[in-house]
């Protein structure tokens, strides 16, 4: 079992219940957090007001596990999705991503363990998961009715998902104005561009006001103008609905802008998750510097790496670029060695530690 | 509530269908063909033979009406063969899958939206054949008669529908469960292929004297219920017992 599972088999959900922040410590080790425990398993949690005053978790997945023969896709995965939260599952291609979504929009079975999203178990209440479930399939731009008008598309699924009849005009307006379709409401969907396609699969996911929303690279396709006013969308609905997000991406820098967790998985496991900002904190206690120097990148190179506190040192096309543990003392340590044995820096430069970075060191095995 | 979702289902496919020019005119091209036919030996034997001409269309009638149920069930196998896979193949499916129907919804959406262009279409053959039979007779001066006749009308309308029903209900199974368009299409032959031999049966009822014995064929018009109804039964039970999402979707 890695760190990062064991970790999260340890905090405190192994009731069955998940409480975050303040609430679960608030009751912890009291009869009547037990007796509350009992009463409000999370089977019976069903009502949205509740689950918000108390802050239940919208998304619990629990032993998640899928194998496609001698494939296993998701390997025993443990995550919980607070309400209203913005979740970001990063991982490289083939880590599992796609698979957990199909599996919590109810389109696999697992093989092993289950979820629940908003209060309902996706193996006993598939239909009514699908009811409260928003889905921005992969490549979602290719999933609308080609030969469908834009509006046709949100009126069909509109009523599939069950919108009273008399509010799907409005909701539809409202969607369309607000991603700048309306104009082309009456064209084909087949006929819209890939990045207009891909807003309207937006707006067929958000038509029924879900719950729980979940996107699979919802901005793949868009434009950076596009790109920012999904991501505002989506940052605004959270907060005005209290709607969760659940949302697969490779785009780092989106997932730090617009996810308040996230969570790195690879081979179908979760090798770290927690608060985006707690883990960016993380990595203050690290600091990468870019070091340019004259002609001497070898040597630089050996004397950086004969340091303690380095971390790491790699070589770049005119630079290293090192990482320093307690930067604030240590980095005019190294300036001063480098200048001492006769390396000329051109130019010594602090690098904002990113997502990226933690990405990277997660996915190397570098676990934090 | 759940057919209102069956029936928005059925209409979308249908609409969807319907933008397609060719699978619009192919449609009522293969339906044309069995009426077409009836007419054209009507008004042959009315020209060639006035004097006996009912006596004809009654003798003929088992063996010749039956063509309008043949023609309608091979448009109904090829439209339901697209059911599924159609819409796995446009990447529509899953998006379909998101939504709340149950799989009993989608499956009646699915069988709805080949059974009601089949009927419509069988119900147009079967009148127009009427009317144009009447009107050929009534101009070369014979009496007014059903044709299709009374049997054949039981065939058409009662075993008919259900034998329909079976058909479409074995092509969204089949539908589920291959990758391409092509692979269904391909089961769809040999598909109609079987279930057409209980519309056959009443061709049978003609003994070697060219006299065609109606209790013989009310005998076999009722075989053909009955296992139009078994076919029925079956096969819808499999299609949704069989229905996997994530079969569908891994494929």
């Amino acid at each position: 079992m890695t760190e990062s599972r064991k970790k999260s088999r340890g905090n405190g959900n192994h009731t069955g219940l998940s409480i975050t922040g303040s609430v679960m410590h608030r009751c912890k080790c009291t009869r009547f957090s037990k007796l509350f425990l009992v009463m409000t398993s999370q089977r019976r949690i069903k009502k949205t007001w509740f689950r918000k005053v108390v802050k239940l978790d919208e998304v619990i997945i629990k032993d998640l596990t899928k194998r496609f023969g001698d494939l296993t896709a998701v390997d025993h995965l443990e995550l919980n999705v607070p309400a209203g939260s913005i979740y970001g599952l990063l991982g490289p291609n083939g880590a599992g991503k796609s698979t957990t979504i199909r599996l919590l929009c109810t389109l696999l079975n697992p093989s092993e363990g289950t979820a629940s999203v908003g209060g309902f178990d996706i193996i006993e209440s598939p239909v009514r998961v699908r009811e409260i479930t928003g889905v921005m399939p992969e490549e979602s731009n290719h999933t609308l009715y080609a030969a469908m008008s834009t509006y046709d598309n949100l009126e069909y699924f509109g009523k599939l998902y069950g919108v009273p009849e008399a509010e799907i005009p409005g909701r539809i307006e409202e969607l369309l104005s607000f991603m700048g379709l309306w104009e082309r409401r009456d064209d084909p969907a087949g006929e819209l561009s890939t990045g207009n396609r891909q807003r309207l699969a937006l707006c067929r996911a958000l038509l029924h006001r879900p719950k729980v929303v979940l996107m699979d690279e919802p901005t793949s396709a868009l434009d950076p103008i596009a790109a920012k006013k999904v991501r505002e969308l989506i940052i605004g609905l959270a907060e005005k609905y209290k709607q969760t997000f659940f949302i697969n991406s490779h785009n780092l820098a989106e997932v730090q802008r617009m996810c308040d967790r996230i969570a790195i998985i690879d081979k179908g496991r979760i090798l770290l998750s927690g608060k985006t900002k707690e883990l960016r904190a993380k990595l203050q206690a690290t600091q990468n510097f870019t070091i340019r120097v004259n002609d001497d990148l070898e040597r630089a190179l050996d004397i950086a790496r004969s340091m303690e506190f380095v971390t790491s040192a790699e070589e770049e096309v005119d630079s290293i670029r090192v990482t320093i543990e307690d930067p604030i003392s240590n980095n005019s340590t190294l300036m001063r060695s480098l200048l001492s044995k006769g390396v000329e820096i051109i130019e010594f430069a602090e690098q904002e530690a990113t997502l990226e970075d933690l990405y990277l060191d997660v996915i190397k095995g570098g676990v934090m | 509530m759940a057919l209102r979702k069956s029936m928005l289902v059925a209409r979308a496919d249908l609409r969807m269908a319907m933008k397609v020019k060719m699978v619009k005119y192919g449609l009522v091209m293969m339906t044309a063909m069995a009426p077409i036919m009836l007419i054209g030996l009507v008004l042959l034997l009315a020209l060639s033979a006035p004097a006996v001409v009912v006596t004809m269309i009654t003798m003929l009638d088992p063996m010749m009406s039956p063509v309008i149920g043949i023609m309608v069930i091979v448009p109904a196998s090829m439209i339901s063969a697209n059911a599924l896979v159609g819409e796995k193949e446009q990447n529509t499916l899953e998006a379909l899958l998101c939504t709340p129907l149950t799989n009993r919804e989608l499956l009646i959406g699915k069988v709805l939206s080949s059974f009601i262009p089949t009927i419509a279409l069988l119900l147009g053959s079967v009148l127009v054949t009427e009317i144009a039979t009447n009107i050929i007779l009534t101009s070369v001066g014979a009496e007014v008669i059903l044709f299709p006749g009374v049997s054949s009308l039981f065939l058409l309308l009662v075993a008919g529908p259900i034998l329909v029903a079976a058909v479409i209900s074995v092509m969204v199974l089949i539908s589920g469960r291959v990758k391409r368009v092509y692979e269904a299409y391909q089961s769809s032959g040999a598909t109609v292929m079987i279930f057409l031999i209980p519309l056959v049966l009443p061709m049978m009822s003609m003994n070697n004297g060219g006299i065609v014995d109606m209790n013989l064929v009310w005998m076999s018009n009722i075989i053909t219920l009955l296992i139009a109804s078994v076919l029925a039964i079956v096969t819808w039970t499999l299609a949704i017992r069989r229905f996997n999402r994530d079969r569908i979707v891994s494929m």
